[in-house]
């Protein structure tokens, strides 16, 4: 079963009065649980097509169904509801609160579901222990290395249980030991909660922990090349 | 809401600098406008004890021939129209559940004739029957020289401010009947003069109004001299005299109620029992009656007794019960004096004092000016402060709505970040105001300054705060705070999950 399904899908943004087309007509399917990698070079419309589907922007035209609903006719509170629940979001910058230690920052995505305080620290410390910081639980974004870091943005993505995690260059901020530590993690988390991963990189070296791989260019999607 | 209190205030912790130029607004912000409220309750307060309490009442009675309703501080020379009614104004007042006194007063000019000065100065009288006046206001001055008149006989009463005044026009220094110079309340002047000084225990004053100068001059025993409690520079213009010297002196009485004084025997022997004495004085060669302007005062009918109460006055002060709503007063007061045809109206102090009461409105006015202000300066810098916050946490702020924060929770985390800050320093601040108004009434501040003696709300400076002050000044802060927060709350809530990445 496909969790995401784009037609279509053209995204355009404007410079001054110059449009510049990012997406130009991408189809695209991804079925629940994949591992799959979107690459392409700088300026190829990866980081853009994450974004749509992760309903951080908008779609200029075509349609986007995540998780069997049409996110392109939602308004903003719809649209934000989707991210929180259906969506779990790791950035290339790692983009922790400052001010939330890493159990915090975990359990940030539940408290802003509402869900009981014990109910979401007992989730959090699941996920803590899963990816190995359960040491540093009390620690801020800044006392942590740039590892540990995303390694705490992984957790934080998942801890919603979403249907889909979306990695926008998750290891370019990392050095090759720590990156492939990161995506071994990553694909370790996608074994054990069965969450659909799509990452962009144009690391090639990356493209080995992928089961799909994507590629994009100039906003169109190339024919996939064989999954390793 | 844990959660956002939780960011709020650790966000306050992570950005000091920030905080604390915040906090050092809110606390001045809300130090000053604790004050101000303080003040401005202070002087109403003062105003309420001093004006209200202490020399006219909350309503004052005036004539509806009467123009303006100023008739404390007019314009020198401009009369106050006679009330001729108080027989039927006492007893509708006297059915009033909500009137606590009343006094019936004559108030106008009179010239001052000297001997010792060939121009006249002038003096404003306040005629009242002591007895009562002492009834209504029972410790509004204090008698620093002579004694408070016996009843009956003429008497005047010379407050400290209006004797200096006099000494200054007149080169004389009025002491009471009996009385003696005492150095130490002489004024400097006089001191410096005390040789050559001429002392007097009596004024001649002649009664002045605009429709007639009457040529009663009568000359007044000083029986003492006077001090008001609070504001003597500006009730110190105002000098007591008994009601019946003061009709004399502003021809209140017309000719047949002089008549009615003469002992029996010498109407007799005048044979002028019946006559009608303005006669004397009339005919066309010599004055031609200016009915139109003079004032239309009834004659007693023949054979009835007639007392001090009874005559004309100029105003009637009043003062209402406690806990009685001012408009409904006033307009139940209006109501019932219309419908018996008094031909008098009711007027609240504030105008009917002229300028103390503009004053007190303006100085009112200007204060709540001042402290709105200040509240827009710190709307301004706060705003300012936070909407530069706002846009420095853009990718903190994007990358919480892109993993679900609703924009409500951007905005509450704004408002709750502020609402600390006013919580502590804007809390901080009042509890200092407040300790500050309790504090500075005991440094008794004093002013010579008459204006400044309103903005006192008496002699020292006192201002005063309530339970309901000190809530309404939390009320305005917590306004401060809701205003300083929307603009970066509005900017906050706009920044996208986009805007953070783009950043980024």
């Amino acid at each position: 079963m496909n969790i995401i399904e784009i037609k279509e899908l053209k995204k355009d943004y404007l410079l001054g009065t110059t449009i510049v087309p990012a997406l130009r007509g991408v189809d695209l399917s991804v079925a629940e649980g994949d591992f799959m990698s979107i690459i392409g070079p700088s300026g190829s419309g990866k980081t853009t097509l994450l974004n749509v589907i992760g309903c951080i922007d908008l779609a200029t035209s075509g349609s986007v169904i995540v998780g069997g609903r049409e996110i392109t006719a939602l308004n903003d509170r719809q649209i934000t509801e989707i991210r929180l629940n259906k969506i779990g979001f790791i950035f290339q910058t790692f983009n922790l609160i400052p001010v939330l230690d890493v159990m915090e920052n975990i359990e940030f995505p539940l408290l802003l579901m509402k869900k009981p305080a014990s109910e979401a620290r007992k989730r959090a410390e699941k996920l803590v222990e899963e990816v190995g910081l359960k040491e540093l639980t009390a620690h801020r974004p800044a006392e942590l290395s740039g590892g540990q870091r995303q390694r705490v943005a992984i957790a934080r993505a998942l801890v919603t249980n979403p249907d889909i995690v979306l990695a926008d260059e998750p290891t370019a901020n990392l050095d090759s030991v720590t990156g492939a530590s990161i995506l071994e993690l990553m694909r370790r988390m996608n074994e054990i909660e069965k969450t659909t991963f799509i990452f962009s990189t144009h690391d090639s070296n990356v493209l080995k922990y992928a089961r799909r791989i994507v590629k994009i260019k100039d906003g169109l999607l190339e024919k996939e090349p064989a999954a390793v | 809401m844990k959660l956002i209190f939780t960011i709020a205030w650790r966000n306050i912790l992570r950005h000091k600098g920030k905080s604390l130029v915040i906090g050092i607004i809110l606390f001045t912000g809300a130090f000053l406008m604790t004050v101000g409220n303080g003040v401005i309750s202070g002087m109403a307060a003062g105003i309420e004890k001093n004006i209200i309490n202490g020399f006219m009442g909350d309503i004052v009675l005036m004539s509806d021939a009467q123009k303006a309703d100023n008739i404390l501080l007019n314009m020198m020379g401009s009369s106050i129209e006679p009330i001729n009614t108080y027989k039927s104004i006492k007893e509708i007042l006297g059915a009033q559940p909500y009137v606590k006194h009343f006094l019936p007063v004559g108030k106008n000019l009179a010239m001052m004739l000297s001997e010792n000065s060939a121009t006249p100065g002038y003096a404003y009288l306040l005629g009242v029957d002591f007895a009562e006046y002492r009834k209504m206001f029972p410790d509004n001055f204090t008698v620093i020289e002579g004694a408070y008149p016996a009843p009956g006989g003429r008497a005047l009463l010379i407050p400290t401010f209006a004797r200096d005044e006099f000494y200054d026009f007149y080169n004389t220094w009025f002491v009471p009947e009996g009385g003696s110079l005492i150095k130490e309340n002489l004024k400097k002047e006089a001191l410096a003069n005390i040789k050559n000084l001429v002392v007097s225990s009596s004024v001649v004053m002649m009664g002045m109004t605009s429709g007639i100068n009457t040529t009663n001059d009568i000359r007044f025993p000083v029986k003492g001299i006077i001090k008001y409690g609070a504001l003597n520079q500006i009730f110190g213009h105002f000098c007591l005299v008994d009601i019946d010297s003061y009709r004399e002196c502003l021809g209140y009485f017309t000719a047949a109620d002089m008549a009615a004084q003469v002992p029996k025997d010498e109407k007799k022997l005048l044979n002028l029992e019946s006559a009608d004495l303005d006669s004397m004085f009339g005919g066309e060669a010599m004055i031609v009656p200016d009915t139109k302007r003079a004032p239309k005062i009834k004659a007693a009918p023949a054979g009835e007794a007639k007392t001090a109460g009874d005559g004309v006055y100029n105003a009637v002060f009043i003062k209402l019960n406690g806990g009685v709503s001012y408009d409904d007063a006033l307009a139940k007061l209006n109501k019932a004096l219309t419908e018996a045809k008094t031909g008098v109206r009711a007027v609240p102090w504030n105008k009917a004092s002229g300028p103390i009461g503009g004053m007190a409105l303006i100085i009112k006015s200007a204060l709540f000016l001042f402290v709105t202000l200040l509240f827009c300066v710190a709307v301004i810098i706060i705003v300012n402060t936070l909407t530069m916050s706002a846009l420095e946490r853009s990718s903190e702020i994007g990358m919480m709505r892109a993993i679900g924060a609703h924009k409500t929770f951007i905005a509450g985390m704004f408002l709750g970040e502020t609402a600390i800050l006013s919580a502590f320093f804007g809390g901080s601040g009042i509890l200092a105001g407040v300790a500050a108004v309790r504090v500075i009434p005991l440094f008794k501040i004093t002013t010579a300054n008459d204006m400044l003696q309103l903005l006192y709300g008496g002699n020292y400076f006192s201002p005063l705060l309530s339970f309901s002050g000190i809530a309404l000044t939390a009320f305005q802060l917590l306004v401060v705070t809701v205003i300083a927060a929307l603009y970066p709350m509005r900017v906050a809530v706009g920044i996208t999950p986009l805007d953070a990445i783009s950043r980024d």
